[in-house]
C-alpha cells in the first residue's frame, strides 16, 4: 500500500479546437489547446493539499480527470493505488467530489431527498442512511430547512447540501473545485470551517482555489499552476520564504497610467508592477516588488511625485501568495 | 453485491423521476389530453368515409372495419415509440441542462445502469398514460377487440425493450453531437409514416413498401393488431414474433455499443457540462 491517497504523474489533457471559417467550410486542421500540461504531484494521506491558480489554469481540467470524468490525453492519476482510467468505478467509490456550480443537486427535490437519492446510489439505503443523513443535515446546518426543495435554498445551503452528499459515502478522499466561489463572507468562513474539521478526522482532501488567502489558510501543502502547468508546490509558509529577499509595497494613488508604470519600472530592484482600480474607494492601488533591498525607495516615491501625482497612502506589506504568484508569474491572479 | 447496489439505484432512479415528474403537474395533464386531441380530428374523417357504419374500403386492406380500434392501437404503440425517442435522448440532455449530469457519473453505478432506471420510470407514465387513453376512447367512442392483450403485451416488449435500446443510443449520439430536434423528429415522423402506425402499409406506394418491410416496427403494429383485432397480418404471427425478439437483441447489442462510444466520446471531449 502506498502512503500517498492521490499520486499524478505527467497528467495531460489536450482539447480539440474545431475552428469553423464562415458557413459551411471547416477548416480541416485542427487546433490543440492544452489545458493541463505534464503536471506531476502527489497528496499524501490526512493533507489537505490546494491547488491555486487563475482563471484558465487548469484546475477544473486535472480535478475531473482525477475523478474520472475526463480521460487523460496522457500521463496517470492513481488513488490510494487504483488507476482512475482502468479501474473508474472502483475510485468513485473512495471518492467524494464536489464541482463548482451550485446546479450539482436536485432542485426540485428537497434537501434530505438529495441525499436519500445519491446515498443509494452509493448502496446505502433504510435504516443506515437514515442515522447518515440526519446526522449530515444537522452538521451541515441544514436541518430546519431539509424538506424544502432545494430550489429555494440559498447559494450557501445549496453548497451544504453539494457537500454532505459528497461525504454520504464516508470517502477516504474529498475533492473540491472552488469550494467557497460564489459565497457571501459569512458562508465562506463557516464553509473553511467545515473543511477543516472534516480534515479533522481523518480525511485527504484536494481543493482548488483562486482565492489565496483560501489556499494559505487551510492547505498543508499548496501546488501553484498556471497555464496548465504547476510553476511551485510547497508548504505556504516555505512558499512565502522564498520571498524574504522582496520587499512589498503598497501604493494607494490617485492617478496611474502606462507611462508612469514604465518610469518605475526602469527604477533599480523595482520587479514586479501590478496595479487595480479600486471602484469603491476611486483610486488606484498599485503593488511593487523590490528585490534585495530598499535602497530605491527614494527613486520611487520622486518618481511619482514628478508625474504631479497624488499619494493618498504608502505602506509595506508582509508577503502572501498572492506575491508568491506575481513574482513567479509577473501577474496578479485576478488578472 | 455489485448487482445488488445496481437494483438499489435503479430503485432511487425511479422513485427520483416520479418525484420531480409530478412536481410539474402540467406535465402529467398535458401527457393524457395530447393523444385525445390528436385522435379526434381522424376519428370523425374515418366516420365521414363509412357507409352504414362500416368501414367497407378501409377493411379491404385491413380486414377489420373499426378503424377506431386500429387507430387507437397505432397511437399507443407509437405513443411508446415516441416516449423512446424523446424521452431517453432528452434523459441525457435534461440531466446536462438541470446541471446533475456530472453528480450522476460521479457515483460508482455504471452509466447503462443508470439509463436502465430511468426509462423504467418512462415506461411505467408511458403505460399508464396509454391505458388512460384507451379508456378515454373507449368511454367516448366505444371499440372492441379481440382479446389476448396478454399475448399482445408479451409481442411489444421485445420491440419496446429493442427500441430503448437502440433509442438511448442514438438519441444520445444525436444529442451529444449536437442537433437533436430535427433529427429526432425526422426520424419519429419517418417511423411512423413508414411502418403503418395509422394506416394498413399495404397502402403504402409500391417503393416505400420495401422500405416499410425492413423495419421491425412494422411487424410490431401489424402483429398486435392481428392478436388484438384479427386483422389480416403481413407474415404468420409466430414470425413476426420472432423477427421482434431478433430485433431486440440487435437492439440491445446495437445501444449498447453506441452508449459506451458516447461516454468515452464525451470524457474525451468534455462536453457534458458545457451545455
Ligand atoms: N471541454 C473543453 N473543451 C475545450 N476547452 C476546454 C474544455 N474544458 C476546459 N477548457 C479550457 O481549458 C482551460 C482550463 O480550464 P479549467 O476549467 O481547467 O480552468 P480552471 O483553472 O478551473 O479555471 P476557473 O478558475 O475558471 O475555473 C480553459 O482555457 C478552458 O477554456
Ligand atoms: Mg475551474
Amino acid at each position: 500500500m502506498t502512503s500517498y491517497a492521490i499520486e499524478v504523474k505527467n497528467l495531460r489533457k489536450e482539447f480539440e479546437i474545431k475552428k469553423r471559417n464562415g458557413f459551411f467550410k471547416r477548416n480541416k486542421k485542427k487546433e490543440v489547446f492544452i489545458a493541463v500540461d505534464d503536471i506531476s504531484f502527489q497528496v499524501k494521506k490526512g493533507e489537505i493539499f490546494g491547488f491555486l491558480g487563475p482563471n484558465g489554469a487548469g484546475k477544473t481540467t486535472t480535478i475531473k480527470m482525477i475523478s474520472t470524468l475526463l480521460r487523460p490525453t496522457s500521463g496517470t492519476a492513481i488513488i490510494n493505488g487504483i488507476n482512475c482510467v482502468e479501474r473508474p468505478m472502483e475510485v468513485l467509490k473512495i471518492l467524494g467530489t464536489v464541482l463548482t456550480g451550485e446546479r450539482s443537486i436536485y432542485w426540485k427535490l428537497t434537501g434530505r431527498e438529495n441525499l436519500e437519492y445519491f446515498a443509494a446510489m452509493n448502496g446505502i439505503t433504510g435504516r443506515k442512511a437514515q442515522v447518515k443523513i440526519d446526522y449530515l443535515l444537522t452538521r451541515f446546518n441544514l436541518d430546519k430547512r431539509a424538506d424544502e426543495t432545494v430550489e429555494k435554498y440559498s447559494t450557501g445551503m445549496k453548497q451544504r447540501v453539494a457537500l454532505a452528499k459528497a461525504l454520504i459515502a464516508d470517502p477516504e478522499i474529498l475533492i473540491l473545485d472552488e469550494p467557497t466561489s460564489g459565497l457571501d463572507p459569512q458562508s465562506t468562513l463557516n464553509l473553511r470551517e467545515l473543511i477543516l474539521e472534516i480534515k479533522e478526522e481523518g480525511r485527504t482532501i484536494l481543493l482548488t482555489t483562486h482565492y489565496m488567502e483560501e489556499a494559505d489558510q487551510l492547505s498543508d501543502r499548496i501546488a501553484i499552476i498556471d497555464h496548465g502547468k504547476i510553476i511551485a508546490m510547497d508548504t505556504p509558509c516555505n512558499l512565502k520564504k522564498g520571498l524574504n529577499k522582496t520587499n512589498i509595497i503598497v501604493l494607494e494613488l490617485k492617478d496611474w497610467n502606462s507611462s508612469t508604470e514604465e518610469r518605475i519600472k526602469g527604477i533599480p530592484m523595482v520587479e514586479n508592477i501590478t496595479s487595480r482600480f479600486d471602484d469603491i474607494a476611486q483610486r488606484w492601488e498599485v503593488k511593487i516588488h523590490m528585490v534585495n533591498g530598499n535602497d530605491s525607495i527614494n527613486d520611487l516615491i520622486t518618481n511619482i511625485i514628478s508625474t504631479n501625482n497624488k499619494i493618498i497612502n504608502f505602506r509595506v506589506e508582509e508577503p502572501t501568495l498572492e506575491d508568491v504568484f506575481i513574482s513567479l508569474t509577473g501577474k496578479s491572479l485576478r488578472e | 453485491m455489485e448487482l445488488r447496489n445496481y437494483l438499489i439505484a435503479i430503485k432511487a432512479i425511479i422513485k427520483k423521476d416520479a418525484k420531480i415528474f409530478f412536481r410539474y403537474p402540467a406535465n402529467a395533464v398535458f401527457r393524457i389530453v395530447e393523444p385525445i386531441l390528436w385522435i379526434t380530428p381522424v376519428y370523425f374523417l374515418s366516420k365521414a368515409f363509412q357507409i352504414n357504419g362500416e368501414n367497407i374500403g378501409f377493411s379491404q386492406y385491413s380486414g377489420t372495419t373499426d378503424y377506431m380500434a386500429f387507430l387507437v392501437i397505432g397511437s399507443i404503440v407509437s405513443s411508446f415509440v415516441s416516449a423512446v425517442m424523446w424521452g431517453m435522448g432528452f434523459s441525457l440532455k435534461n440531466e446536462m441542462d438541470v446541471g446533475v449530469i456530472e453528480s450522476n457519473w460521479l457515483t460508482p453505478i455504471p452509466l447503462w445502469v443508470q439509463l436502465i432506471g430511468r426509462s423504467i420510470f418512462s415506461l411505467i407514465m408511458t403505460t399508464v398514460n396509454a391505458l388512460t387513453v384507451a379508456f378515454l376512447v373507449w368511454l367516448m367512442f366505444g371499440f372492441n377487440i379481440a382479446g389476448g392483450i396478454l399475448m399482445a403485451i408479451v409481442t411489444l416488449l421485445p420491440m419496446l425493450i429493442a427500441l430503448y435500446g437502440l433509442g438511448f443510443g442514438i438519441a444520445s449520439l444525436v444529442l451529444i453531437t449536437n442537433n437533436a430536434n430535427n433529427i429526432i423528429d425526422i426520424t419519429n415522423f419517418c417511423l411512423s409514416m413508414m411502418s403503418g402506425e395509422s394506416f394498413p402499409i399495404t397502402v403504402l406506394p409500391r417503393v416505400l413498401i420495401p422500405i416499410s418491410l425492413a423495419l421491425p416496427i412494422t411487424y410490431g403494429y401489424d402483429a398486435i393488431r392481428g392478436i388484438l383485432l384479427n386483422t389480416k397480418t403481413l407474415l404468420p404471427i409466430p414470425v413476426e414474433q420472432g423477427i421482434l425478439v431478433l430485433f431486440m437483441i440487435i437492439g440491445i447489442f446495437v445501444g449498447y455499443r453506441i452508449l459506451k462510444w458516447v461516454e468515452k466520446y464525451c470524457r474525451t471531449k468534455g462536453n457534458i457540462a458545457f451545455h
